[in-house]
């Protein structure tokens, strides 16, 4: 206590400011920025038990509206065409961000900071000009639009991140390892599928995730370029959205809640174990 | 590592069964048509008894069923447009001369619909299911009957009003609120229908051309302009929805097939056309959506009450007062400034 | 030898670059160059494109009739950003100095809300901001008489974006901030820094590339959006993206529509560059 009689009145006030500002506002607004997120959702989830057609009223549990999820075949349908365009599309943007990523990290070549800069425009151009432009240039090509056009878009604006993803792991790989390899009379090829593939397997699959559940949930790029017989779930989803929301929407987005926190927990199940016991 | 790889492999494999799963393939047929009109359970019905599959992708408005088309989206074997539609698509030749022989059941089409205005003597198209726009208000906001396309711009319900979210649909009411036609060409006439819904804007909730069914019946809303079809089942859930054909007339609309250019199952196409136009069928399809079907004779087979409903069939006084809106043709470019107007307007 | 290395290296190194070259010369740049020559092209009746070479549509786009929705666009996206970036960094800094080993499990649940469907994300807000919805049944409760009117409102569009873009503003600011040295704040309290000014001195301007970099992925991507307007704002005041799909999906005004599109890629264009000369400056000034 003797150390306050030393601060000077300003002092005090700055650490007032602190102790308060800093100190407790940070995670008031983080508290009520999780509540404000998770609030819908919680409210999503419980009203998919409701056995009334209303998402406002509460009038009884049950479990009917999942049974009528997996009944719906337009549903299914959807969510098929989805999981077809998410798997494509996420493998292909992976391959093509890792291999841009290694380049850009190991080799040297003209016009490498501009290519890097030119790759990261689909994460900044609005995501709606991008659909246009790629409507415009297929029917202009006469391609049809279908599973071909919704895989390029997709791709198109997943490739930025899983290159960022990669790029950044093999930023920080240790060299050594390679090097000891080539020492060891490795040629360049059994270095990459022996070492370095290996090392970057982790980053190389959280892209993958990544990639393809921005596919899974994309709304624009679909809304332009889908073609017959593939419209995807969040389009299928929009129009039942229009004939008015009922519980089987919110029973939707709680399995999607449950598939995801499975996926987050078999990724991440031992990294969230040691975290936790720390 | 031994977790990532188990759970690549499952990815893989998971996305090869589903690949390996929309190989299998059948008769197909592509239906693209408009949420709600074609129950899943006549299309089941269909499948089962011809072994045909059917797709069914939806779409929410005329303008965006015809931009589809124009932007190459070929591989519909059926498509469900409006009447206005209908015409337009046949001047860009977008769709096929239908092959009457192939087509027997057509004459189960009542007379009118064999001859209808936009398409005489069925060239392109198949009339499916009519119905009117008008509005639909709630009992318990709104506490005693209303007619006119006037209570749409009546300060008391400020706030508790929802308009279509759809130009021409929202010109219906700006124009005949004005005493003019809702098929109109004259640009004087359009411009004080735009003046009309700028003013209207205000009172407005919103545009919606999707939940509006929902909206008034859970109170949201006290009145809708509405498409018949997507009220009249939430009138049978909730007594307190009405549904109202103004005394200024409305619209009578109807939604038909046609077979779009290069279509590839086209045998299917009329296996499917054969399929709905008999009394029956049509009358699975009326019960289910509550929207009349242009086979007069499936009115027959009717539960009572629905074939009674003014709702659904409107008495013959009161649709004959109904616009019926066709092809606008140039005037369709003071259409869309005056709705981006209505839509700019803060 | 040193030359045939050489050479195999550049074809290894043409061969790695390939395919995206290939993909953003194809269907990135082609379609925007197709984008652009179609706003300068005319158009028939019916929709078609009339090749040719007029400025028809821009003089269409500069009428008064499109200020409205281009003021109210940059008005909408600018209060997002300001909202976005405001709640984002107390998140952040939360996440980066106080949350400890917390900190990987809080961004993994900023994430999970994105997980679900972005129009059933939505739909609840819709359901929540009702007449008879959850939030109007505590307010008719504790303080209003009447329920309030939210649905349609301005409010309630904001509320959608910002729902939708907090965690764009929340990352780059956490990445910003998780790296700066401890150690630098240690000395800065040695020398009798106060923590405030420890703040305003070292922490915020290290952050500060982040929290430009938020303001990026929050404001040109928020012009752009047009589900959120239409379902929580009830369509009443539509922004650059409800008129894009509006011109293309519903009036088949190519010409038009790609005329607004490469304006909206100006705009966007706009942004990234003040985004970069202002990151310039920044490192400048550290340096």
């Amino acid at each position: 206590m003797s150390e306050t009689s030393v601060l000077t009145q300003g002092q005090k006030t700055r650490i007032w400011i602190e102790a308060n500002l800093l100190g407790r506002l940070a995670p008031a607004v983080t508290l009520l920025a999780y509540l404000f997120l998770f609030v819908p959702i919680v409210v999503l989830v419980a009203y998919s038990f409701n056995a009334s057609r209303s998402t406002v009223v509460w009038s009884g549990f049950t479990f009917d509206w999942y049974g009528e999820v997996f009944k719906d075949r337009g549903l299914r349908q959807a969510l098929q065409v989805s999981a077809i365009i998410a798997f494509v599309s996420a493998l292909v943007s992976t391959a093509i961000g890792a291999l841009t990523a290694l380049a850009i990290v190991r080799r040297r070549f003209p016009g490498r900071d501009a290519l890097a800069t030119l790759l990261l425009a689909p994460m900044v151009l609005p995501e709606i000009v991008m659909a246009v432009a790629l409507l415009v240039f297929m029917v202009a090509l006469n391609i049809t639009l279908g599973y071909f056009s919704m895989i390029v878009s997709h791709v198109l604006i997943t490739v930025p991140f899983a290159t960022l993803i990669v790029r950044a792991a093999a930023a920080s790989l240790d060299r050594r390892l390679e090097e000891a390899a080539a020492d060891l009379g490795a040629n360049e090829w059994q270095i990459f599928w022996r070492v370095t593939f290996p090392l970057l397997l982790p980053p190389i699959v959280t892209a993958f995730l990544l990639a393809a559940t921005l596919s899974f949930d994309n709304f624009v790029m679909s809304t332009f370029t889908s073609g017959v017989g593939t419209t995807p779930l969040p389009l299928r989803i929009y129009s039942m959205l229009k004939l008015g929301i009922t519980p089987k929407i919110n029973a939707l987005g709680a399995l999607m809640v449950l598939l995801n926190v499975l996926v987050v927990v078999a990724v991440m199940g031992r990294h969230l174990k040691l975290i936790l016991k720390k | 590592m031994k977790t990532t790889k188990t759970l690549l492999l499952g990815v893989a494999s998971a996305g090869a069964l589903l690949l390996g799963f929309s190989a299998a393939s059948a008769e197909e047929l592509h239906i693209y048509a408009w949420a709600d009109e074609v129950p899943q359970a006549v299309l089941d019905d269909f499948s089962k008894e011809t072994g045909i599959e059917v797709t069914l992708d939806t779409f929410d408005s005329n303008e965006s069923l015809i931009a589809k088309l124009e932007a190459g989206a070929s591989g519909y074997d059926l498509i469900e447009p409006s009447q206005y539609a209908v015409q337009i698509l046949a001047k860009k030749g977008l769709v096929e001369n239908l092959d009457h022989a192939k087509l027997p059941n057509r004459a189960n089409l009542s007379d009118v619909f064999q001859n209808i205005s936009f398409d005489p003597g069925n060239k392109v198209s198949i009339p499916f299911i009519w119905g009117t726009t008008g509005f639909a208000y709630n009992s318990d906001c709104v506490k005693e009957p209303i007619t006119s396309w006037k209570s749409l711009w009546d300060e008391q319900y400020k706030g508790r009003i929802y308009m279509l979210d759809n130009m021409l649909a929202a010109y219906i009411a700006g124009l005949q609120v004005n005493g003019f036609k809702a098929n109109t060409t004259n640009p004087d006439e359009i411009a004080k229908a735009t003046q009309s819904l700028i003013d209207q804007k205000p009172l407005l909730a919103g545009y919606n051309a999707s939940n509006f069914a929902d909206l008034v019946s859970s109170g949201e809303a006290c009145i809708v302009e509405a498409w018949s079809g997507n009220v009249l089942q939430a009138i049978e859930e909730n007594p307190k929805v009405h549904y109202v054909l103004p005394d200024e007339g409305g619209t009578m609309w109807v939604d038909g097939f046609s077979i779009p250019k290069g279509a590839k199952n086209t045998d299917a196409a009329y296996k499917f056309l054969n399929y709905v136009l008999q009394p029956e069928v049509a009358a699975k399809v009326t019960t289910l959506t509550k929207v009349a079907s242009a086979v007069e004779k499936s009115k027959a087979l009717l539960p009572k009450e629905l074939a009674e409903n003014t709702a659904v069939f409107p008495p013959a006084d009161r649709l004959a007062k109904a616009d019926f809106i066709l092809d606008l043709g140039d005037a369709m470019k003071h259409y869309q400034d005056g709705w981006t107007k209505v839509k700019a307007t803060e | 030898m040193g030359a045939m290395a050489n050479r195999r290296g550049f074809i290894v190194t043409l061969l790695m670059l390939a395919p995206s070259t290939v993909l953003i010369a194809v269907f990135l740049i082609a379609p925007m160059l197709i984008v652009l020559g179609y706003s300068f092209a005319g158009r028939d009746a019916y929709g078609g494109i009339v090749p040719g070479f007029n400025l028809d549509s821009y003089r269409e786009l500069f009428q008064p009739l499109y200020f409205p929705i281009f003021w109210n666009s940059v008005k909408l996206a600018f209060w997002n950003t300001v909202l976005c970036v405001l709640t984002a960094y107390p998140i952040a800094y939360f996440i980066a100095f106080r949350a400890g080993r917390f900190a990987p499990v809080l961004l993994i649940l900023m994430l999970i809300p994105f997980w679900i469907d972005f129009l059933i994300r939505i739909s609840a807000w819709v359901v929540l901001m009702g007449r008879n919805g959850m939030i109007n049944s505590v307010l008719t409760a504790t303080i209003l008489d009447e329920p309030a009117r939210m649905l349609g409102t301005y409010g309630a569009v904001l509320v959608g974006l910002v729902y939708a873009f907090l965690p764009s503003a929340v990352f780059p600011i956490y990445a910003a901030l998780q790296p700066i040295d401890r150690a630098l704040l240690e000395a800065g309290r040695d020398l009798g820094a106060g923590p405030v000014q420890n703040f305003r001195r070292v922490t915020l301007p290290l952050s500060m590339p982040g929290v430009m970099a938020a303001c990026l992925f929050v404001f040109v991507p928020s012009m752009g959006v047009f589900a959120i307007p239409v379902l929580l704002g009830g369509g009443k005041s539509i922004i650059i993206g409800n008129l894009i799909v509006q011109l293309f999906l519903d009036f088949r005004n190519m010409p038009l529509g790609s005329a607004v599109s490469v304006v909206l890629l100006v705009f966007s264009s706009l942004g990234i560059l003040l985004y970069m000369r202002a990151l310039r400056r920044v490192e400048a000034a550290r340096a």
